[in-house]
């Protein structure tokens, strides 16, 4: 499992329908179970590693992972983007726990809890 | 499903790094012309940059010049490139670069503010949030974007492209857009071959794996001339987590090593350049020594400072966080440990590689009325981010400058209504069709013939006549059990034609590689036949029609033109 909502800490960003997670996956991996107020990835297998959901959840609720096939669990990559400012920073946790930190320059974009979506994103039953 | 019509004046297919500079440049140039974006994901976070970029691969530093720039990319593809789309691009680099810049992309610059190289032709950024950059840019400009659209195919009336059309991943919403002129500008394919990881890794491809040649595909159903598929790209990448290594080759200066230690670029491809060698044989150069039972191979990193380290882990962090953590989990200290590199599956991509639309030194394609930017555009290798952006500006002041003669056409109606057919159509097949499949298996099947008859990963990536063949006929059964495919919901609905599109792509991939009887690019395009250069013969460019009619593929050659003169296979 390549990255995790932690169903505790998401709060589905309120009423979103188009939380940040789901608009900022590139492979439009996640989607959100309204009923529950959660966010989820539907297709693990489908997923690239590049942690944008991770890096524009403002509940840090997701986490991240490394498929088991390469490499042991216990080790964690946590990025914490603030709302304003010129920084991310990086929490790097090896395997027997050590933490380093890493602060790197990046221009802070705005991301907003909720989008329109042209024409509706109503879910349509397709089936016939 | 409901139908929507939209007019615009400038359409760009794909709002990606070509795309989003190019809609840019359309709106500063012609704010009275309309620009909309067609795009598949969310624009904000899509495509090859979705996850950021620590380096910017093509900049001339100084004392650069573009003449400069065309001698080394000609010598590092081996002789044959298009010069005047490498040069024309080159021209381009700063004015792109500069504008992101003052969008706010961090550029590292020393005491003096000039940029810091990281090798020859790069300069370091912080790049983690330079696609909602360049997206912010897009739209503050005042193109129309639509999100989640995944375009399925050009429209054509009478040879001209005239728009496109596509359906919404989230309503189902089915969009014909007619535009006066279409920048295709979709990226490359990932997915032809079998990917390097199974299981919960199968997408962990270097190329981002949401770029599957969509434009490829429709370009080729058109009727566009396509150029050099057959100089595919096999990347050289760390081991599992298949992240660029440049950030550790050039940033951290590592050599390469075999299992021996040996520095086998330098001891065996010593006459090429060791390990400045062209980049196809720095890929050639490792997968020799695994197959010939010296691997693994490794950069070599022992030594380096405890702040080198650091540099490396937030260059990475920047662009291919996953590296990072892949260290922790294995408990990897790079400066005690070589860093261990594999090659990927090839990809076919016109930003490394020069496979795609062929193009004119304005980026018009062959088809009137479509322009190509970016990796999906053929002939110019080395593009990168800047080299897309470049591509980008040209297409759009070509649009321009062209658009003045040009009037909105509508499509045939009927036409419009057999795409949407076809679009549809699989929905449709849910739950009716007996033992319908999934994309997912599709895709196994077409990846299986790739890798196996192809060169592909398995086969060091060699390929003689007789294996080409048998991919070849066994391709050609794919197409008509393409109605067999299923799907439950609109998401699966853009992975059914993801799958397609690929198909179309493998095959005109497999004619090019039969047609060029040489090997000019090694690893690349490996002819187990043809094992030698032969530039008496093949000092050309290879291109393929496929007729919108019957389906066949027509095979011609296109000769090459020296620009920049000098020593085609030395830079210096
Ligand atoms: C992991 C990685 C790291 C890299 N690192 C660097 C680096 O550090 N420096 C550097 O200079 N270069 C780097 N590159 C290369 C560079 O990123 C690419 O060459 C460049 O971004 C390609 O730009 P593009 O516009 O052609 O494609 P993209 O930017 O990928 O844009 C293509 C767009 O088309 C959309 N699309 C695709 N199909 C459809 C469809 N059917 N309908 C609608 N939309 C569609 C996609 O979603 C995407 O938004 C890297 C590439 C990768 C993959
Ligand atoms: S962004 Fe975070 S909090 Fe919001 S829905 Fe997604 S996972 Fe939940
Ligand atoms: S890591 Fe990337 S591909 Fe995977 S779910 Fe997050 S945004 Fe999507």
């Amino acid at each position: 499992m390549p990255v995790w909502v932690d169903p505790e800490k998401c709060n589905g960003c309120n009423g979103s329908s188009q939380p940040p997670c789901l608009r900022m996956c590139p492979g439009d991996l996640i989607v959100k179970d309204h009923a529950e107020n959660k966010a989820y990835l539907k297709y693990p297998e489908d997923c690239w590693d590049c942690l944008p959901c991770v890096k524009v959840c403002p509940e840090e609720a997701i986490e991240f992972h490394l498929s088991f096939q390469f490499g042991s669990k216990g080790a964690r990559l946590i990025p914490h983007v603030p709302r304003k400012g010129s920084q991310i920073t990086w929490d790097a946790v090896d395997l027997k726990g050590n933490k380093e930190t890493f602060t790197i320059r990046t221009k802070i974009m705005q991301v907003a809890l909720d989008e329109k979506v042209e024409g509706g994103a109503e879910a349509i039953d397709f089936s016939i | 499903m409901e139908r929507k019509t939209i007019h615009t004046d400038f359409l760009i297919i794909g709002g990606g790094t070509a795309g989003c500079m190019a809609a840019v440049e359309m709106k500063e140039r012609y704010p009275q012309c309309s620009v909309t974006i067609m795009e598949k994901a969310h624009i904000d976070r899509s495509g090859c940059l979705a996850g950021g970029m620590n380096a910017i691969n093509a900049y001339l530093n100084k004392g650069e010049t573009p003449e400069s720039f065309v001698r080394y990319v000609r010598a590092d593809s081996c002789g044959l490139v298009r010069e005047d789309l490498v040069q024309s691009m080159a021209e381009l680099f700063e004015y792109g670069v500069k504008k992101v810049e003052k969008w706010g992309l961090p550029i590292l610059c020393d005491d003096d503010g000039n940029y810091i190289p990281r090798g020859r032709w790069n300069i370091k950024i912080n790049g983690e949030s330079l696609k909602p950059i360049l997206a912010k840019a897009a739209r503050s400009a005042g193109a129309k974007v639509y999100n989640w659209v995944t375009v399925t195919n050009l429209l054509t009336k009478d040879d001209r492209v005239v728009g496109a059309v596509g359906f919404s991943l989230r309503n189902g919403t089915f969009y014909v857009v007619q535009a006066k002129a279409t920048l295709i500008a979709t990226g490359g394919a990932a997915g032809i071959y079998r990917p390097n990881n199974p299981g919960d890794a199968s997408h962990k491809t270097w190329y981002s794996p949401y770029n599957t040649g969509a434009g490829y595909a429709m370009g080729i159903r058109a009727g566009a001339e396509m150029t050099s598929y057959e100089m595919r790209y096999v990347a050289i990448r760390t081991k599992d987590a298949i992240a660029p290594t440049g950030t550790i080759a050039l940033g951290a200066k590592a050599p390469q090593v075999n299992s021996d230690g040996e520095r086998f670029m330098v001891k065996r491809y010593a006459d090429l350049g060791g390990d400045g060698a062209p980049t196809p044989y720095r890929a050639h150069g490792p997968v020799q020594e695994i197959k010939e039972g010296r691997g693994p191979v490794y950069l070599d990193t022992r030594g380096l400072s405890e702040e080198k380290v650091r540099d490396l882990k937030s260059a990475y962090l920047d662009m291919y966080p996953s590296q990072v953590l892949y260290w922790l989990a294995n408990g990897i200290d790079p400066a005690k440990e070589p860093v261990e590199v594999q090659t990927t599956e090839p990809y076919v991509v016109g930003g490394h590689c020069q496979a795609g639309y062929w193009v004119d030194k304005d980026r018009r394609t062959t088809l009137k009325g479509l322009y190509a930017a970016g990796d999906v555009a053929g002939g110019a290798p080395f593009k990168f981010v800047s080299g897309c952006w470049a591509e980008g500006i040209i297409a759009a002041r070509a649009m321009g400058r062209d658009i003045e003669k040009m009037d909105s056409v509508a499509a045939e109606d009927h036409l419009v209504a057999a795409e949407e057919e076809r679009a549809f159509k699989p929905l449709r097949g849910h739950g009716k069709v007996r033992h319908g499949i999934r994309p997912a298996d599709f895709e196994a099947r077409l990846q299986k013939i790739m890798e196996e008859y192809a060169g592909g990963v398995s086969t060091h990536y060699e390929m003689n006549e007789k294996m080409l063949t048998i991919a070849r006929d066994r391709l050609a059964k794919l197409p008509e059990e393409v109605e067999h495919l299923v799907a439950g919901d609109l998401h699966q609905l853009m992975k059914v034609h993801e799958v397609i599109d690929r198909i179309d792509v493998a095959q005109v991939l497999v004619e090019h590689l039969l047609y060029r009887r040489e090997t000019r690019w090694p690893t690349y395009q490996s002819r187990t036949d043809y094992p030698d250069r032969d530039d008496a013969n093949w000092l050309k460019f290879v291109n393929s029609i496929r007729d919108p009619k019957t389906g066949g593929i027509e095979m011609v050659t296109r000769p090459y033109e020296q620009v920049v003169p000098g020593d085609r296979y030395n830079a210096k």
